[in-house]
């Protein structure tokens, strides 16, 4: 027992830290693939601190909220991504607007701000200001992930990094929905996915390319 | 007896140093399907050298046959630097980390000088790049252990490693992390590994610390290539000192006399691995992408130094 | 007797060129008064010593020769400055008794030693005076003779141009320190620097910050901080060797010593953002300056450039203590300023070595441009060697003295951790950083330099005939180099006089010996480092001689070699922002259009705050002049109707006030 309560304390208190870690690896990233991985690496983490308050809390309700984003966000979706990725042939390049080192430095950036956006609230409201800024952080490291890559893929990945973000705000804030959102927003989740991928073919198929950037040829 | 214990274990970064070069080697080469070249290949290749003669280009100086010595010296005396066996080290008490990253700087500068001795292309061209690497690298290496000496709130090696092995590995506070991957992004930097440079390179293109030795044989080779391996294995020492040292002796009993050196080649040979396994897996990056590397290692140092505001 | 020995010092200096016009006649005397200058540069140094070691305090009140206060006092910190005018005035005398000899004759070398001593005199002014109006006396005749120094080496229109820039922007900042002075005048009449004190205490915080911003110009400009600092490349290169030594290594100084005498004896430190102003300043210099240095290839415009990068890291240091002090930590603001002005002695002495190591490898080559040297070391072993001292000195490494001064300031930024409020906690470190940038790039510049000019194989005839210099040029420069070496291998002989000075300076208590130990470590490192050299050398190792490996081709010329701009090119790929030439590609086409007669590549380097700041600020005021000068009509009748006009405003004025 002692070994799963320390467990479940270092996974509450150093998951932030982790999360950061994967943001800052995803800004560097090159390849499609490793996205994927560490999005899902992203939710595994999540899916840890959430069992970790199902101990402490001892709710049924949170086992299964847990239950769901491994199923859904560390299977499911990641496996429904390489399988796009795969049947797609395209290039695995992220086809990013800033180098390396700029995308680093500004995710870092965004790290501070969302650090420095959360700390007066914290200190109110009481709560662990570590997630909360993590949440922050996911949010718009999504959004930054959604402007500066051009691949359709990257979009989808970006806004799955931002509803991560928003999924552990709500966790932090007021220790998760009610199991029936919960399962509503994992529908949707799973539902957009499905459909992002027909059209990502469609798409491919008259365009001959997921270039976003090249969407401004359709005005006028 | 503490003495005795700084003493040898400096003697031991310098004299094992050749044989974590010969393990990496090989642990690449099983990597890659090879069977690979015997783990004491590099003492061979060292007794070798030291046994030829020293050719000196025409239009050198006597700059050129000092630049090794001087590399080797102070290479060597960095060593002293670094807590391997028990948190304390030679030099470590009165020596700080700024003094021993600049006094790799003195070797790193004199071995660009006499590369530009020899009056070849090469020189000129190892040690130019050299120059880029180095000159980006320096600050995101300090950065990184300015951030770890601020929680130490000492600047001593001996004084961090002391502070880091007093506390919890399972606690450790994010500046680690940061600091930690930056420090790992420069040490492939420094020591020349692949993606930033290959050692085991002979073509013009992908050179950097080959361009710069090509013109030395002999002992001065000999001298260049112990030095190159020390740094490595002091690179290395200090990424386990001041990231994972538990294991050192804290105390003078026989069991924690016993348990260091253990601990230490233990680390060392993850290490190894690790770096085998970085080098197989991935491509030498193209010489106008490596600022691009170091910037992301700046990127996380400065975060590194940041956090230690915002942690306090 | 300190104090007789500064009279005379000051005497002699002044009447020198009474001296020379003595001497002139025979040609017996006439090396007469070059060592009579020596020798009191000798006397000002042991003044100098006795009173920074000592603490000796010495004054001189000369009120009785003109009409405003003009009085001479010498305390601790004044003692500083006046021993880094000595102390490197000396080696520079020492170097130009030769240099004269050998450039100039008759009238022009008796011009070129008496303004020489002027000059000399005025910086030693500048430094003792204890009246504003001494300062700015001897502020102003620094300009003027080292501008007469720069046009005895000849009036080309390029140069003049310099020269007319050089007064110009010494004149505004000199205008600058002047309206500093003016605005304690209500409270302290007389203008000397104790009643100025006193004013400073009870003075409003808007004026305080007036006065600041002014003298923060004022000697920013002086000293070389971006972006006042266009008239160091422009006016340091074409001066005489032994003028440009003094004029980077010395007279920069007094620019700090004029920015410390105000901002910490008068004031005694100032809000936080000033702190942070000066080291944004001095960042942004330390920055800029090595890499502009980074892509010259004449070396004195590289040395000058480099010099705007160590003003740089002296104002980070100056920047940090002000930072302390406004966080009420007077021992921490005491070890950044020691830093600083530790900084400051280390440049006088290792820029001057590299200054008149230049004049030594013009006089040897008649060129300074690097891409046409190579080899030196071969043919001129003693300022090889010494030339090499100066650049590990400069480039920080430990065992020289430049390496004592960044460490200080290292272990200064990281306690500034220490700070309350997250953002100057993370500041002061980050800092470090960028002095740990700015040292990276120094070293791959200095690399370049000493690499293409003195190793590898000569590229030019002149190159291949050097001899060496001179042997009192040697020796002068032997002097300063020893004098870095010292105080790398044992900086307590400068850090405690120091230490005692900024004490009493900022009014601050001593730090642990624990926590800055880096006096006591150096020794033992220095040891076993020459032990281990010593016991590889000691093995006998075969040396033979063989041509350099060329690929197989029969031998290889001095053009494969690699040049100046292609070792910097990968640093300037790196840092294009700062850059950005004006690149022409003009290609001539004989008959087809397939085969150029001739393609001429040009790139021209005005550095950005000429073309982005200084152009249009230039031709804004031009143009509002322009505009302005419509009022000048000529007719008569106009100007009475400005005369008319101006009547019935003050009229109107008047009914309603």
């Amino acid at each position: 027992m002692g070994l799963i309560e320390f467990a479940a304390a270092k996974a509450l208190a150093s998951s932030a830290v982790f999360l950061f870690i994967t943001l800052l690896m995803m800004a560097a990233a090159k390849r499609i693939s490793t996205c994927i991985i560490l999005f899902s690496t992203q939710s595994a983490i999540m899916a840890a601190e959430i069992l970790a308050l199902a101990y402490a809390g001892k709710s049924a309700e949170a086992y299964a909220v847990a239950a769901l984003v491994i199923v859904v966000k560390v299977v499911a979706i990641p496996y429904a991504l390489f399988r796009i990725v795969k049947d797609l042939k395209a290039s695995q390049d992220v086809a990013s607007s800033t180098t390396g080192a700029q995308s680093v430095f500004i995710m870092a950036g965004l790290i501070l701000l969302s650090f420095h956006v959360v700390v007066p609230y914290a200190k109110t409201l009481r709560l662990d200001e570590d997630l909360l800024a993590a949440a922050v952080a996911l949010l718009l490291a999504g959004a930054f992930l959604m402007v500066s890559r051009k691949k359709a893929l990257m979009q989808v990945i970006g806004l799955l990094v931002l509803e991560n973000g928003i999924f552990l705000a709500a966790l932090t804030t007021t220790y998760g929905m009610p199991l029936v959102i919960e399962i509503g927003i994992f529908f949707d989740l799973l539902m957009g996915v499905f459909l992002m991928g027909l059209f990502v073919f469609r798409i491919r198929d008259t365009f001959e390319h997921l270039d976003v950037s090249k969407l401004r040829r359709l005005r006028g | 007896m503490n003495l005795a214990l700084d003493v040898i274990q400096a003697l031991l970064l310098v004299a094992i140093a050749p044989l974590v070069r010969g393990v990496v080697a090989r642990v690449k080469a099983r990597i890659q399907n090879r069977r690979g070249a015997s783990v004491w290949r590099p003492y061979a290749d060292l007794l070798k050298l030291f046994r030829k003669q020293d050719l000196v280009p025409e239009t050198a100086s006597g700059l050129f046959r000092l630049a090794p010595v001087i590399l080797f010296a102070v290479t060597v005396t960095a060593a002293a630097f670094i807590p391997v066996l028990h948190p304390s080290a030679l030099f470590g008490a009165g020596g700080d980390f700024i003094l021993l990253v600049y006094l790799l700087a003195i070797g790193r500068f004199f071995l660009m000088l006499g590369a530009m001795d020899g009056g070849s292309s090469f020189g000129g061209m190892g040690a130019s790049r050299e120059a880029l690497v180095s000159a980006l690298a320096e600050a995101p290496l300090l950065l990184a252990l300015v951030s770890v000496a601020i929680l130490a709130h000492t600047v001593t090696m001996s004084g961090i490693v002391l502070s880091t092995v007093r506390q919890n590995p399972l606690h450790l506070s994010a500046v680690y992390g940061f600091a930690l991957g930056a420090m790992i992004l420069v040490a492939i930097a420094e020591t020349g590994r692949i993606p930033v440079d290959n050692p085991a390179t002979h073509l013009e293109l992908t050179m950097i610390h080959e361009a710069m030795v090509l013109e030395y044989s002999g002992p001065s080779l000999a001298l260049i290539e112990w030095a190159n391996a020390v740094k490595l294995a002091l690179i290395m020492a200090m990424l386990v000192g001041v990231f994972a040292p538990w294991g050192m002796a804290t105390s003078t009993s026989i069991a924690a006399l016993v348990l260091a050196p253990l601990a230490f080649v233990f680390k060392l040979a993850v290490l190894a691995v690790a770096i085998a396994v970085i080098e197989s897996s991935m491509a030498k990056l193209r010489m106008y992408l490596v600022p691009d590397f170091l910037g992301m290692a700046s990127a996380l140092a400065i975060l590194a130094v940041a956090f230690t505001a915002l942690m306090r | 007797m300190v104090q007789l020995a500064f009279n005379s010092f000051l005497t002699v200096l002044l009447l020198l060129p009474a001296a020379i016009l003595l001497c002139r006649r025979s040609s017996r005397t006439r090396a007469l008064p070059s060592l009579l200058f020596l020798l009191a540069l000798l006397v000002g140094t042991f003044v100098a010593g006795m009173s920074f070691w000592r603490g000796d305090r010495l004054a001189l009140d000369l009120s009785w020769l003109t009409l405003f206060p003009f009085a001479f006092a010498v305390d601790r910190l004044s003692a500083f400055f006046l021993l880094i005018i000595c102390a490197v005035g000396a080696p520079v005398a020492l170097f130009s008794i030769p240099y004269v000899e050998r450039h100039y004759s008759g009238t022009k070398a008796d011009w070129m030693w008496a303004l020489l001593s002027l000059f000399l005199l005025s910086m030693s002014l500048v430094v003792t005076a204890s009246t504003a109006f001494a300062f700015l006396f001897g502020w102003e005749l620094m300009t003027l003779f080292s501008a007469g120094l720069i046009v005895i080496d000849g009036d080309s229109e390029r140069r003049r141009h310099n020269i007319f820039i050089y007064l110009v922007m010494m004149h505004a900042g000199a205008a600058a320190v002047f309206a500093s002075f003016l605005l304690f005048l209500p409270h302290a009449p007389g203008l000397d620097f104790v009643s100025i004190r006193a004013a400073a205490a009870t003075m409003p915080a808007g004026l305080r910050t007036a006065v600041f911003l002014l003298f923060f110009v004022g000697f920013g400009t002086k000293a070389g901080i971006v972006p006042f600092h266009l008239w160091l490349p422009k006016a340091h290169p074409i001066a005489p060797s032994p003028v440009s030594a003094l004029m980077s290594a010395v007279m920069l100084k007094t620019a700090i010593y004029g920015f410390v005498r105000f901002a910490f004896d008068f004031f005694g430190g100032g809000p936080a953002w000033w702190g942070y102003l000066i080291m944004l300043a001095g960042a942004v210099t330390g920055v800029l300056g090595i890499l502009y240095a980074l892509t010259e290839h004449d070396l004195k415009r590289l040395l000058a450039y480099s010099s705007v990068e160590n003003i740089g890291i002296i104002y980070l240091g100056l920047g940090a203590a002000l930072v302390f002090m406004a966080n009420n930590s007077p021992a921490w603001a005491m070890v950044a300023l020691v830093a600083a002005l530790l900084h400051a002695l280390n440049h006088s002495l290792f820029k001057s070595l590299l200054f008149l190591g230049a004049g030594a490898v013009s006089d040897a080559t008649h060129t300074l441009d690097i891409e046409l040297l190579g080899g030196l070391l071969k043919r001129m072993r003693v300022t090889g060697t010494v030339f090499l001292i100066g650049c590990c000195s400069i480039i920080g490494l430990p065992l020289f003295n430049g390496f004592v001064g960044e460490w200080l300031m290292f272990r200064s930024f990281i306690a500034g951790s220490e700070l309350p409020g997250i953002a100057s906690a993370a500041i002061l470190p980050l800092m470090a950083g960028v002095l740990a940038l700015i040292g990276a790039i120094a070293a791959a510049c200095f690399a370049k330099l000493y690499g293409v000019a003195f190793l590898g194989r000569p590229r030019s005839i002149a190159a291949e005939h050097a001899t060496e210099v001179a042997t009192a040029m040697q020796a002068a420069m032997a002097v300063l180099a020893a004098a870095c070496v010292t105080i790398g291998l044992m900086p307590g002989i400068v850090l405690s006089p120091l230490t005692a000075m900024a004490q009493e300076l900022l009014h601050s208590s001593g730090l642990p010996e624990a926590e800055i130990p880096i006096a006591h470590t150096l020794p033992f490192i220095a040891a076993c480092i020459a032990v281990l050299v010593i016991a590889v050398t000691g093995f006998r190792r075969i040396k033979r001689i063989t041509p350099t490996w060329a690929c197989g081709l029969p031998t290889l010329s001095s053009r494969m070699q690699y040049s100046s701009a292609a070792f910097s090119k990968p640093l300037r790929k790196v840092f294009a922002r700062a850059y950005k030439p004006d690149r022409t590609v003009e290609v001539l086409y004989a008959n087809e259009p397939y085969f150029p007669q001739s393609i001429v590549y040009r790139s021209v380097r005005t550095t950005s705050f000429e073309k982005s700041l200084y152009r249009p600020a230039v031709d804004a005021i031009v143009g509002m002049a322009a505009r302005l000068r419509r009022l000048q009509t000529g007719n008569v009748q106009v100007y009475l109707l400005y005369i008319f006009l101006a009547l019935i405003a003050l009229l109107v004025f008047m009914r309603f006030v």
